[in-house]
């Protein structure tokens, strides 16, 4: 029984999630049973997902290798147990254990009744049963399939709030990234063309011996992976759909669709580039130069255009459309340091935005505004909070002592090896002008005359939610340890000659 | 290691407990604050002693992947105590300056955890450490900045930050870069960039003197610094005469002799253009500060001129030059805060904050008025005083260094400070008194004792400098 339950922990961590999201409406009124099925998968989710990282920390490197009913492959289905699919999968489940624990508490006055609390968490199932699946997969089908259910989940939860401006921001989401789905398709079909294989292995070893016979349609299928993804992520021309999604999505959601929504389909590229294209091809098409190159301006656009919003959700928003050129730039390094900072920046970011928009819903809930210099002084009435937002706003800046830091050391020790001082400029003023967006809303909020209306602390799971991923951001800035390795090893096996 | 762990962290204790207490308890929260200055000043005089005798006091560990070490040299030592044997003279005077006054436990809370950032900055052992308490203090401090919480508050505080984060991002490139080039971070065992001939080390260099010349008050990225006096007069005189500004000039001088090393700078194209940096600084000082009214804005522009002073004695590069600018930081400091010190009593008891108005208030303040005047003396280098000597070793190094019009310089320099500040002493003692009430009452007792020691102390020293000079010399012998 138990080893029939750890050998089959990969499918079991990815369809745990999306079981339960089916069965869920059936118990729709009973809401506290609801939240506590969600909450418990969340629990089972983290610790086999412990349990698989310390297997694959075990074993240097080997993955685990996952054959969906028997099938060996190419004819079935893989699931690669990795550095890089544990890696992820942790972020994942780290993450979304207190979002769900937020969501229990605050919920209701977002979303509104039972039933729509029950869709709710329908649909945030739907989404971590699919970036878990991201996280594992090793098939390109599979790949666009994931995608696409996270991506009509991440539809649903952005118009899970019933607002007109929900509905709006829904549609101009689905259209663009239903583009970029089929863009995404297109890439993977040829892919397909070209090399006969939708396992990533085997469509990578083909690839590597024929390439030169068709340079165009390989060149066809980088662009559209590359734009296809790039509409998903919110890469900077790109993401417009980004900031009225995310910011008028309850404030859980947000967290969830910031955090890790858009970083499922970074993995995504990441597998797509990496396992597939190979290193070498994307040196061949210079596509690693073309990256870099986004990313800066990403960095510095995304930024400003941050600084420019009065709506704090929004400054939030904006802010993680620069955060995706940081991971964009790290992913066209080509070197082992640069990977693992991109891939420990990635997962900090996912802890570090989701604290961001956890506090600042709750900011926003107490007080009913939605501006930043409505929130003065709150400071004072809601310590726990505002306590999150500036750990978590110091760890965005990349203080040392946070997680951010971590991440951006190693991004900026890749981006020197390139052998140009500007990736390096622009990292560190992206860091400044991340002080110049984030830093007046820590001084409002705690130097800023006290408010008359009576704000306090949210309700206890919210707080608790808070606490834990604040204490994750110190942790992951003060030891990485082991989590570190991890995206060490795993940077080391993507950058692997094949 | 211990008495170097307490004298660090007294200051961040202390403001977590000075937290806690209600706002209302002003007596208790007073002894407290007095306490945690006071074990920080004695285990920091412990930590130096050990130091100065050759012990090794260092503390290491990881951080996030990096190394992280606190381990004071003779440099850190030095600016360790003198950091932290001022801030119990300036929280007795803040006793009594801020009596009264509306949020005193934000005040003392920031006060003592600035204490440790400061403590921090001295002791760094390694660049990551030192960027680490660097940008720390920028955020300990910037809420004493702001105390008022008036609009000019908000907006010196908006310009300070951004001023400082630009700059510690200028240092953090530097660093990326210096890790880049020669894969190591740490102060001990040489300078960090001793053997390495990269193209790029003038412009690394300009880098970490642009970066650290933010707090420096290097012209033109000085603005901040005038702007901040609208913060109480303790924390003027204490931060921003003192240990803001000197973690700046301190890091400019880790980077001369720490990260690239004397050898290696005397090697570079950029070394002939540094003093020069320095003397426009000095002079364009206290030319501006000849210019301003109000006494605040005044002291802070010869805060600029004079901390170019040091950094002067940094760019010289012989030992004469070094041996000036320690004993310029250690004696400067002294009478600076005894400068602010009187600035704050003549506007909290006579409520005149413009020079052109002080006519006259040498009557009714006297001891004030004398304490002034004497540190004015020692602001022009006049011999019974400590400065005297700081100066006379910057000139020994300048000619020492074949280049005599530094030492010009800085007999110029000399005059103008007269030009800027004699003026207002013989004002002071002109003219008819028109206000009466004399430094009588509790609160002015409490102000006006830290004032007078730190002058006596400061004439002490003139006359005696051998009773620093074992640090200057250990400070020397450790470069040299």
């Amino acid at each position: 029984m138990i080893s029939a339950i750890t050998t089959n922990l990969p499918v079991f961590i990815i369809i745990a999630p999306l079981f339960v999201a089916f069965v869920l409406p059936t118990w729709a009124q009973r809401k506290r049973l609801v939240e506590n099925l969600v909450i418990s998968v969340e629990i089972l989710m983290l610790l086999g997902t412990c349990y698989l990282a310390s297997i694959v920390l075990l074993q240097k490197g080997i993955p685990i290798i996952y054959q969906m009913g028997g099938w060996s492959a190419p004819w079935g289905i893989e699931l690669k147990v990795g550095s890089l699919g544990t890696f992820f999968l942790l972020t994942v489940a780290i993450v979304s254990l207190p979002v769900a624990l937020f969501a229990r508490g605050n919920l209701t006055h977002e979303v509104g009744g039972k039933e729509r609390v029950a869709r709710f968490y329908v649909l945030y199932l739907l989404l971590i049963g699919a970036l878990g699946g991201m996280a594992l997969t090793n098939d390109l089908f599979n790949v666009y399939v994931l995608v696409e259910v996270a991506t009509l989940s991440c539809c649903g939860l952005v118009s899970a709030r019933n607002h007109p401006r929900a509905a709006k921001a829904t549609f101009t989401y689905l259209i663009l990234a239903t583009l970029g789905s089929c863009l995404v398709m297109g890439g993977i079909g040829f892919i397909y063309i070209v090399t006969g294989h939708l396992n990533m292995g085997f469509a990578s070893q083909e690839l590597g011996r024929i390439w030169q016979n068709n340079p165009r349609v390989v060149w066809m299928a980088f662009s559209f992976m590359l734009v296809g993804f790039g509409v998903k992520s919110a890469l900077f021309p790109l993401h417009v759909w980004l900031p009225d999604a995310h910011s008028v999505a309850p404030s859980p959601a947000s967290a969830i669709l910031s955090g890790l929504a858009v970083k499922g389909y970074l993995i995504c590229l990441l597998k797509v580039l990496y396992n597939v294209f190979g290193f070498y091809l994307m040196r061949v098409y210079s596509v690693h130069k073309i990256m870099v190159l986004v990313g800066m301006v990403a960095i510095i656009s995304g930024s400003i255009s941050a600084l420019t919003q009065e709506d704090l959700k929004r400054r939030l928003a904006f802010s993680t459309v620069a955060q995706v050129g940081y991971i964009f730039l790290g992913f066209g390094l080509l070197n082992t340091k640069g990977l693992t900072g991109t891939l420990f920046y990635l997962a900090s970011h996912a802890v570090i935005k989701s604290t961001l928009f956890l506090s600042a819903g709750a900011m926003l809930n107490a007080t009913g505004k939605k501006n930043i210099k409505d929130l003065s002084g709150i400071g004072r009435k809601m310590p726990i909070t505002t306590a999150a937002f500036t750990i978590s706003s110091l760890g965005l800046i990349g203080i040392p002592l946070f997680s951010g830091f971590v991440g951006k050391w190693q991004l900026l020790m890749g981006s020197m090896e390139t052998g140009s001082i500007l990736p390096v400029s622009v990292i560190i003023s992206g860091s400044v002008l991340c002080a110049a967006y984030l830093f007046p809303v820590i001084r409002i909020a705690y130097f800023g005359t006290a408010p008359e209306k009576d704000c306090k602390d949210p309700n206890l799971p919210q707080k608790l939610a808070l606490i834990f991923l604040s204490a994750a951001i110190v942790f992951l800035g003060v030891i990485p340890g082991s989590f570190l390795e991890l995206a060490n090893r795993a940077a080391a096996e993507l950058l692997v000659l094949r | 290691m211990l008495s170097l762990i307490i004298a660090l962290f007294s200051g961040a204790v202390g403001g977590l407990v000075v937290a806690m207490i209600p706002e209302t308890k002003n007596r208790l929260r007073n002894y407290i604050v007095l306490f945690f200055a006071a074990s920080s000043t004695f285990f920091t005089w412990r930590t130096a002693f050990m130091v100065f005798a050759g012990e090794s006091v260092r503390v290491a560990g990881e951080l996030g992947g990096l190394a992280f070490s606190l381990d004071p040299d003779p440099l850190g030592a030095v600016f360790g105590l003198i950091a932290s044997t001022l801030w119990p003279f300036t929280a007795v005077y803040s006793f009594g300056y801020m009596a009264g006054k509306h949020k005193q436990r934000t005040f003392f809370t920031f006060f003592l955890m600035s204490l440790t950032m400061t403590l921090g900055v001295a002791f760094s052992g390694n660049l990551i450490a030192l960027y680490l308490f660097y940008e720390l203090l920028t955020f300990a401090t910037y809420p004493l900045v702001i105390h008022e919480r008036s609009a000019e508050a908000m907006k010196a505080g908006a310009k300070y930050i951004l001023y400082s984060l630009s700059g510690a991002g200028a240092i953090l490139i530097a660093i990326v870069l210096t890790y880049a080039w020669s894969g190591k971070l740490d102060f001990s065992g040489g300078p960090i960039l001793a053997n390495s001939l990269s193209p790029g080390l003038n412009w690394l260099l300009v880098l970490f003197v642009g970066g650290f010349g933010v707090k420096a008050a290097i012209m033109p990225l000085h603005r901040w610094l005038p702007a901040a006096m609208v913060a109480p007069t303790p924390v003027s005189a204490l931060l921003h005469a003192v240990a803001v500004v000197y973690s700046g000039v301190y890091g400019v001088l880790r980077t001369v002799y720490s990260v690239f090393g004397h050898e290696l700078i005397g090697q570079l194209g950029i070394r002939n253009i540094l003093p020069w940096i320095a003397v426009i600084t000095i002079l364009a000082g206290i030319v501006i500060a000849a210019r301003q009214d109000v006494l605040k804005r005044r002291l802070a522009y010869q805060t600029v001129s004079h901390l170019s002073y040091i950094l002067l004695g940094a760019f010289i590069l012989n030992e004469w030059g070094l041996a000036g600018a320690i004993f310029h930081m250690i004696s400067y400091s002294t009478l600076k805060i005894a400068l602010f010190f009187c600035a704050g009593i003549i506007s909290e008891k006579t409520g005149e904050i413009k020079v052109s108005k002080m006519g006259g208030i040498g009557r009714s303040l006297p001891k004030t008025m004398v304490a002034f005047s004497i540190a004015t003396m020692g602001m022009i280098g006049m011999l019974p005083l400590n400065t005297f000597w700081g100066k006379y070793y910057l000139m020994k190094g300048s000619v020492g260094a074949g280049k005599w019009p530094l030492a010009v310089v800085l007999i110029i320099s000399g005059i103008l400070n007269a030009i800027c500040f004699v003026p207002v002493i013989i004002n002071a003692f002109k003219g008819e008194c028109t206000k009466t009430n004399g430094e009588k009452g509790g609160g002015v007792s409490l102000m006006l004792a830290p004032t007078l020691v730190l002058v006596i102390v400061a004439l002490l020293i003139g006359l005696m400098p051998g009773i620093v000079w074992p640090g200057v010399e250990a400070v020397v012998n450790w470069f040299y």
